[in-house]
């Protein structure tokens, strides 16, 4: 028991250590790296560490008769969740979405401290010992604090009044409600009953199940079934349209959205908002096939006012490729990334 | 039929090889190889590995047909559909070429499935980290590291076609040591010594004085014929071997010692001593673009490129702005990076853009605004005749500005087509909305040139020296010219010079008529950068363009700023005042 608990506590300070190094930037600061696709277990096991850590540290002090004060246990757990969401979650989170997070954890600990009468005196204590002043040393912290306060209050409001020129923040609408219908080359589609012409099965039947069967595995590196590979010189009908689709995709839209639909292509880094990732559960996962056809067909400059038009380099593709030629790049993101389009029921 | 053709590509890429070889031999660069004596200096003799297992390479094979086969082809000849317009063309694997390498200069690559270690495995780490600059992604996070390891098993042993990696006969395997040769450190010293060998050496006969690409950048091919361009020092994000770690002197060190195969940039292990290297390499290595105290630039992870502010702030000073770019007024100021991508929404789209990036300052006094806006070219571009078209026209492909078609063939490629342009004007234009007060955040005109509805107020500059004001109303329409507004626009410097333009602009803060836009301070005023490269075949549409970033006049801080601040420190004083009074009262007894 002990052996796991000291086992515990080096893992955990070794972490704690690692990501202190890491933001004060002795060691670099991409030393352990959060890579994509990773990132969520990364995270979770992360966290799993710390915990490990400091349930181990905080046993381990007790047993050994020098025991950490309540006081300070809240206090450095509270600052740890601060300083992990500011330097280590990657994509940064905004300042408005930390100091949620910063308050929530703040409730926590404090329902931690005060879960019974006693554990609340403990916590108590140290500050109302500051306040009393009964010792030379309490003395000199609450000299000092009282001093301090004002001047780090003052000092923030000063910062935050001060004109800065920060980006300012504008939220835009993802996937905007659709319209009924969309006319393209000449063409009425209605986005309910429009099915894609390349969704078929062997006998040239629309067939969602049939090619459901044939698109990538949802599993690391999504690569093809053995048995479905469209660059097969014998593919017909469904894994040939794949084929053709994937043809259009590679010389035109993966400029954006990337070799592996992900949204990292070549000139992704220079637009704000940048690509859309078909490979995000949040995108063509969550919508029908006929919406994708308008906003393919309709681009950026289609848009309503909520998606911000303006700033959306996506082409209205009308302007570049046929209606087939929109219907086979649609069929091949969703076999690429290994999504079924969503149906209307 | 296709056989046929691909054996007479392949003859003829390689009769060009042997050129290169013949040529390079010559030159001493591959004298070692021959002589067959000593190692160049930092190299160690090393073993060739076995094929990897048949598992690996059949697994690999469907990693190749999901991912790869869409820019390498399918018989990884880099011919795939997205090929004809890429520049760089995606790699040809069949002659066993690549660039980034730990390998003396026209040996195979370090491949060894077994053993996915950094430093020892060439090919797994461009595949882990993709080739910044062209359109090769980093595949971590995306395959595995097995899977990397199949379709690099795949790749090797079946379309590398005219050499094979465990052939012990014609193949050697001379490794650069670099974990065993301890660096020089940047010093002053290091880096002046590198400063004057690449003089020396003559680096700056392609890679230009100043190290941004400008030198003998046009006649440059690689084996397989397309144009290749010398690497600009100063964008180290875009260094093919920069593994996701561009200030890292490492990278440039091991790419001097083993040089690029198939591309003219040779390895210049025998040439010079390790120490040499390390001052050159220290030397390339201090000239990528830094923050204004010399730190790296932040690299933003998710792109690989210097991470974007998107608010381009406006300094006031008093009196009149200087027109020089190292004034204190100027130099003290810092700058801001604006990332260019193709415009690639509405035809004739450009693929291949070859400025990304602008560098931009701005300062303003009580009448003018003034821009300074810094990028690098490779070429001063300046049409010898006359354009055919009036500067207000925005649809040129009448006269020949076209986009790259998909399906060509590699001779009439995008890769085969660079630098065969008719070359036009070198140009930058930036556009504001014309009413932005009354447009109500987020609205903004459409980025290409505004919209029916809102208009765009548009400055371009021109290499042929001039500048123009228009209004743009959308991104097909013509521009309409605003000859009021050209007498009080002016350029105050323009200048290309090693490889770097430097354009300084001018104009009013207020306009006196409808059509001009009105700068007040403190506001968030839209505006969007469009940058032609006449080399390029860059006009009209085909162009690079920003997203859109922010001008910010600063204003001066009001007296406010530091007014309330005391108030609320002063109320702090009296709220610790009470709550101690009232500690003090509860101890004696008291309630209050």
């Amino acid at each position: 028991m002990k052996g796991i608990l000291y086992l515990g506590a080096l893992v955990g300070g070794v972490a704690v250590l690692l990501l202190v190094s890491m933001v004060l930037g002795i060691i670099p600061p991409e030393t352990v790296r959060l890579v994509e696709g990773y990132m969520p277990m990364q995270m979770v096991f992360e966290l799993a560490c710390f915990v490990a850590g400091f349930t181990a540290i905080s046993y381990l002090l007790g047993a050994a008769g020098t025991p950490m004060p309540r006081f300070w246990q809240g206090i450095l757990f509270w600052v740890f969740v601060w300083v992990y969401l500011k330097f280590r979650v990657y994509p940064p989170i905004p300042f408005s979405v930390r100091a949620m997070y910063g308050t929530v954890s703040l409730v926590a600990v404090f329902m931690w401290m005060s879960s019974n009468e006693e554990d609340w005196k403990k916590f108590r204590q140290p500050i109302l010992n500051v306040l009393d002043a009964q010792t030379g040393f309490h003395r000199a912290i609450r000299t000092l604090a009282l001093i301090l306060l004002p001047i780090i209050i003052g000092g923030f409001s000063f910062l935050s009044m001060k004109p800065s020129s920060e980006e300012p923040i504008e939220l835009r609408t993802v996937h905007p409600a659709p319209p009924a219908s969309t006319k393209v080359h000449g063409k009425t589609y209605v986005l309910q009953t429009s099915q894609n012409p390349y969704r078929v099965n062997s006998e040239g039947k629309y067939d969602q199940e049939f090619s459901n069967a044939r698109i990538v595995e949802q599993s690391m590196g999504r690569l093809m079934k053995s048995d479905a590979n469209p660059w097969d010189p014998k593919a017909e009908g469904y894994l040939k349209y794949v084929r053709e689709g994937g043809e259009i995709f590679f010389q035109n839209c993966h400029f954006c959205h990337g070799d592996n639909l992900n949204g990292r292509g070549l000139h992704a880094f220079a637009f704000n908002p940048i690509p859309a990732n078909f490979t995000d559960p949040g995108t063509i996962a969550q919508l029908q096939e006929t919406f994708i056809f308008w906003r393919v067909s309709k681009g950026g400059i289609g848009l309503p006012n909520e998606a911000f038009p303006w700033a959306s380099v996506m082409p209205p593709w009308e302007q570049h490729l046929t209606v087939d030629e929109i219907w086979k790049v649609v069929l091949f993101e969703y076999w690429h990334t290994g999504y079924y389009p969503r149906t209307w029921d | 039929m296709r056989n046929g053709l691909m054996t007479s590509k392949i003859g003829s890429i390689l009769m060009g090889a042997i050129g290169m070889t013949m040529v390079a031999g010559s030159a001493g660069m591959w004298s070692f190889a021959q002589e067959g004596g000593g190692l160049p200096e930092g190299f160690k003799k090393s073993e060739l590995v076995n094929l990897p297992s048949a598992e690996m390479i059949e697994a690999g094979k469907r990693v190749y047909f999901t991912k790869c086969v869409w820019c390498h082809g399918v018989e990884g000849a880099g011919d795939g559909p997205a090929a004809d317009r890429l520049w760089p063309r995606p790699r040809n694997f069949n002659q066993g070429t690549f660039k980034i390498r730990h390998t003396a200069s026209g040996e195979l690559p370090l491949f060894d499935a077994t053993k996915p270690v950094a430093g020892q495995n060439d090919l797994f780490e461009t595949v882990t980290h993709g080739l910044p600059g062209s359109a090769m992604p980093p595949w971590e996070g995306i395959l595995s590291e097995e899977q990397r390891l199949q379709v690099l098993s795949f790749v090797t042993s079946q379309l590398v076609k005219d050499r094979k990696f465990d052939d012990k006969a014609s193949e050697t395997q001379t490794v650069l040591d670099l974990a065993g040769l301890k660096a020089t450190p940047a010093n002053k010293e290091s880096i002046d010594k590198g400063a004057q060998l690449v003089v020396d050496k003559k680096c700056v006969e392609c890679h230009g004085t100043d190290g941004r690409g400008d030198g003998n950048a046009f006649n440059l091919k690689d084996d397989w014929g397309f144009s290749i361009q010398p690497a600009d020092w100063h964008k180290c994000w875009n260094f093919r071997g920069s593994r996701r770690d561009p200030y890292n002197v490492k990278n440039i060190f091991r790419t001097f010692s083993t040089g690029l195969n198939g591309t003219p940039m040779p390895s210049f292990a025998d040439s010079t001593s390790v120490e040499e290297r390390w001052h050159i390499a220290n030397f390339v290595n201090s000239l990528c673009e830094r923050d204004s105290e010399g730190n790296p630039l932040p690299i933003d992870p998710l792109t690989d490129k210097p991470k974007i502010n998107f608010v381009i702030p406006s300094f006031s000073v008093e009196g009149d702005i200087s027109d020089d770019p190292e004034n204190d007024m100027w130099a003290k100021q810092g700058r801001r990076y604006v990332a260019m991508g193709g415009q690639i929404t509405h035809k004739p789209r450009n693929f291949v853009n070859r400025i990304d990036d602008l560098w931009v300052k701005s300062l303003y006094n009580d009448k003018d605004v003034v821009f300074l806006i810094q990028w690098d070219d490779r070429t001063k571009s300046v049409a010898e005749t006359k354009l055919p078209w009036e500067p207000t026209e925005v649809n040129l492909d009448q006269y020949g500005v076209k986009e790259q078609d998909p399906k060509t063939g590699e001779e009439s490629s995008i890769a085969g087509h660079q630098n065969k342009y008719t070359v036009y004007n070198d140009a930058v234009a930036f556009q504001f909305p014309v009413k932005w007060q009354e447009i109500p955040p987020p609205f903004k005109p459409r980025y290409l040139w505004g919209d029916q509805k809102f208009a765009a107020d548009i400055m371009k500059w021109e290499a042929d020296g001039s500048i123009r004001a228009f209004t743009g109303t959308g991104w097909d329409q013509d521009f309409e010219a605003r000859d009021d507004f050209n007498e009080k626009i002016t350029i105050m410097k323009s200048e290309w010079k090693n490889g770097r333009w430097t354009l300084m602009v001018k104009r009013p803060l207020k306009g006196e008529y409808e059509e001009d836009t009105q700068f007040d301070m403190g506001k968030y005023i839209p505006i969007v950068f469009f940058a032609w490269d006449g080399h390029n075949g860059d006009a009209g549409r085909k162009m690079a363009v920003s997203a859109f970033y922010y001008t910010f006049l600063q204003p001066p801080i009001p007296r406010e700023v530091y007014i309330y601040p005391l108030v609320i420190g002063v109320g702090v004083i009296l709220l610790e005042g009470w709550v101690l009074t009232r500690r003090a009262n509860k101890r004696r007894g008291k309630v209050l």
